[in-house]
């Protein structure tokens, strides 16, 4: 009585339950009658290496409540090929499947495949956006979206504009600004320059200026400069009155980003004699603007030589 | 442990550890709910964390039963693989109609196999039933030639992601099957050893600019990857935590101090998730407890799955009396994170450079469970096996007494890493004898 038991066109195979080896199995789950047989039918066919459009049925049934099975999804992939299936129609079915479990790795793993042989990413763009409609910082779209850049040269088809419009619409996004700095920097291994370009670096010191102005406390943009600075080959001095207007020693009770205040001991630090006045910015984040942190910045304070003020 | 707390004066809050005790009993001696279905392909580890749980609360040997307990045993190695390490769960086993043309579909897999030697270990087994060798020599061959680990092998392909997750575990097989490198079983191959120098490189070029650490180079930076990586080079003694030059490519990470930097930034008092997706680390679904408890649940006073008061709105984290841990820049607490980023501070030798006395408020009055017991992955949340696990390993980390002390690279308690050296000394005397007789 069952989906596969009852249906003429499985008559043929003897389905193939687990064995669980013992009375004491570990992590044992009360599975449902339909995920018990579709697996002991899964089983059979794995067994008896049956590629058929009739597997693809059955893998499909499977993932649908089991999509963590390693196997099950190159087992599918290799049917795919075998009987060469219409690849075009297994985006289809992976579009909806893709939403219905977000976070799955093998969905993903799986696309690239399917993506990689058809050498088209037709509609790609779009699916992806309906993707970052959900959840605009899902970890696997995003790498994703890397991939799709990098196997279809899509590096200045748009994706720097791209970034834009998602830090526009979430200045927070911390995963459209890492992808920023992907599409900037991502080709520096085969020649082309990134932020080392003093063009592209000051186009982007200003893109993070107008970031920060938006919203002081978002550490997003200040660990941009900070890798602008450090990457770059540009000094963190250079950025020291952009600073100023939002950390500033002179005006302690006008401090507006604990992450400024932050880049201001940095830069007091590697001037000739500023290490008391680093150490005054770092009691400042201790004591009042990120106390969490207290710890850390005393720590910073001992990097630099000088007393922790908690003795 | 001492630890610096601001509320003195103030009783910390409680582990409810009976309730503990009670839920992970129930977890190890019943069914899974049929809601943990989509976890079936990952039941090794679900394993490992129940074990675990239950020996951190220090009551594995009055929950189970001697026979329950060689149970369990028998039944990892049922899942251990005849050409060495384990599955994941039977499920790929053809039993007796296994043969030479559908092997295949059948692999070992490279976190099954550390979370089963771990196990193994947590119940005290003997290892003597382990195909060492057999292991030793397929873990080499899921190393790809740029240094990273895959999963499994189908066809003598690497198959499965790059990230560290894989080479983390295949890093904790080989530190546990090899220990100093004295005690490997002999291969007899003059090429004993995984390509460390290879797995170290890959470590090190995915550290990205703002100093956290990612699974590929250039993708975001990941408190998991980052725990992941740190363990990685823990495990295989390669681990840079300020002793040598960035520069030294034996080492990792390329860049100790902006690691630091990156890691202390994720603890926040941000905890309310204000309706937002997250996403788990290590592939897992959040399943949620069966219906009969959730039912028995809302018959309890509604002020059990009390919804916590909204978080500060001011833009600096001024309240700091409680404050969880993120797993990325801008995103909210979750109580797993106080593990993989705590752990890695901890790895780095700083665990004061977080305030482990704000964490332990978070996990005891926000995201332990009242009534359930166990750890919700945010306030008010039902419990789950992953967050209840991480949730018990992290308090341990921020200093609470009421759970044993938990190695931070190995994720099992300090008592359980510290039983490996009587397996070596043993192994020791194996190979001595094997040279004596050859
Ligand atoms: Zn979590």
């Amino acid at each position: 009585m069952g989906k596969y038991s009852d249906d003429p066109a499985w008559a043929d195979v003897t389905p193939l339950p687990t064995d669980e080896g013992g009375p004491n199995p570990l992590a044992a789950i009360a599975y449902s009658e339909e995920y018990e047989e579709t697996m002991s039918y899964l089983r059979a066919a794995m067994a008896a290496n049956e590629f058929s459009p009739r597997v693809l049925d059955l893998t499909e049934d499977l993932i649908d409540m089991n999509p963590a099975h390693y196997t099950v999804w190159l087992y599918r992939a290799h049917c795919l090929f075998a009987i060469n299936s219409d690849l075009k129609e297994e985006l289809d079915w992976l579009n909806e499947t893709a939403l219905q479990h977000q976070k799955n790795y093998q969905i993903w793993h799986h696309r690239m495949l399917i993506l990689d042989k058809l050498d088209s990413c037709e509609g790609e763009g779009e699916f992806v956006e309906r993707m970052f409609e959900k959840d605009a910082k899902n970890y696997h779209v995003w790498s994703y979206r890397q991939w799709l850049v990098k196997r279809f040269a899509l590096w200045e088809n748009g994706e720097l504009e791209f970034t834009e419009k998602l830090i526009e619409k979430d200045v927070r996004n911390n995963s459209a600004w890492n992808h920023r700095w992907y599409v900037i920097n991502g080709r520096e291994g085969e020649g082309v320059r990134g932020i080392t370009d003093p063009r592209i670096r000051e186009r982007e010191v200003d893109f993070a200026e107008v970031a920060v102005a938006k919203a002081p406390q978002n550490q997003s943009p200040w660990s941009y400069l900070r890798g602008i600075a450090r990457k770059g080959g540009m000094p963190l001095s250079s950025l020291k009155d952009f600073v100023s207007q939002y950390a500033s020693l002179e005006q302690p009770d006008e401090v507006r980003s604990s992450h400024a205040l932050d880049m201001m001991a940095e830069i007091l630090a590697e001037e000739d004699n500023g290490k008391q006045q680093a150490g005054a910015a770092l009691d400042m984040l201790a004591q009042k603007y990120d106390p969490i942190r207290k710890n850390y910045w005393e720590y910073r304070k001992g990097m630099l030589g000088l007393p922790s003020a908690a003795a | 442990m001492t630890v610096e707390g601001r509320n003195y004066g103030l009783p910390d809050p409680r582990l409810e550890k009976a309730r503990h005790v009670k839920y992970w009993t129930r977890c190890i001696k019943t069914f899974l709910p049929h809601q943990y279905t989509g976890n079936d392909s990952n039941r090794m580890y679900l394993a490992f964390l129940m074990v675990s749980a239950l020996d951190l609360l220090d009551a594995l040997y009055t929950a189970c039963s001697e026979d329950e307990r060689r149970g369990f045993i028998d039944w990892i190695y049922h899942c251990q693989h005849p050409d060495g390490g384990f599955r994941m769960w039977p499920g790929t086993d053809f039993g007796e109609r296994a043969d030479a043309s559908n092997a295949k579909w059948d692999p070992a897999n490279v976190p099954a196999t550390y979370f089963a030697l771990s196990s193994l270990l947590i119940l005290g087994d003997d290892f003597k039933r382990v195909r060492r060798k057999q292991t030793f020599q397929w873990l080499r061959r899921v190393q790809r030639p740029d240094g990273s680990f895959g999963e499994i092998l189908m066809d003598g392909r690497v198959e499965g992601g790059r990230d560290p997750r894989a080479g983390y575990c295949a890093a904790g097989v080989r530190y546990i099957l090899h220990g100093a490198k004295k005690h490997a079983p002999e291969m007899g191959d003059g090429n004993e050893d995984i390509n460390v120098d290879d797995l170290v490189r890959c470590i090190r070029i995915c550290q990205m600019f703002d100093g956290g650490i990612a699974d590929e180079p250039f993708h975001e930076p990941h408190a998991g990857y980052t725990f992941c990586s740190l363990g990685c080079l823990s495990l295989m003694d390669r681990l840079n935590t300020g002793k040598y030059p960035s520069t030294d490519e034996r080492y990792g990470p390329s860049d100790v101090q902006e690691v630091i930097r990156w890691l202390v930034h994720r603890q926040t008092n941000i905890l309310d998730p204000g309706g937002a997706l997250d996403s788990e680390f290590l592939g897992t679904k959040t399943a949620k407890l069966d219906p009969l408890e959730v039912d028995k649940l809302l018959t309890q006073t509604s002020d059990a799955q009390a919804v916590p008061e909204p978080s500060s709105s001011s833009a600096f984290a001024i309240n700091t009396e409680c404050a969880g841990m993120n797993g990325r820049t801008n995103k909210v607490a979750d109580t797993c994170y106080a593990w993989w980023s705590g752990a890695s501070l901890h790895m780095l030798g700083q665990p004061n450079l977080y305030d482990q006395t704000a964490v332990r408020k978070y996990l005891l009055e926000k995201t332990q469970h009242p009534v359930l017991g166990g750890f919700g992955k945010f306030p008010g949340d039902l419990p789950d096996l992953y967050h209840s696990y991480l949730g018990l390993a992290a308090l341990s980390l921020a200093g609470s007494d009421e759970v044993k002390e938990v190695d931070a690279s190995m994720c099992v308690s300090k008592d359980v890493r510290a039983r490996l050296s009587g397996l070596w000394e043993a192994w020791d005397v194996e190979n001595l004898a094997d040279d004596a007789s050859t």
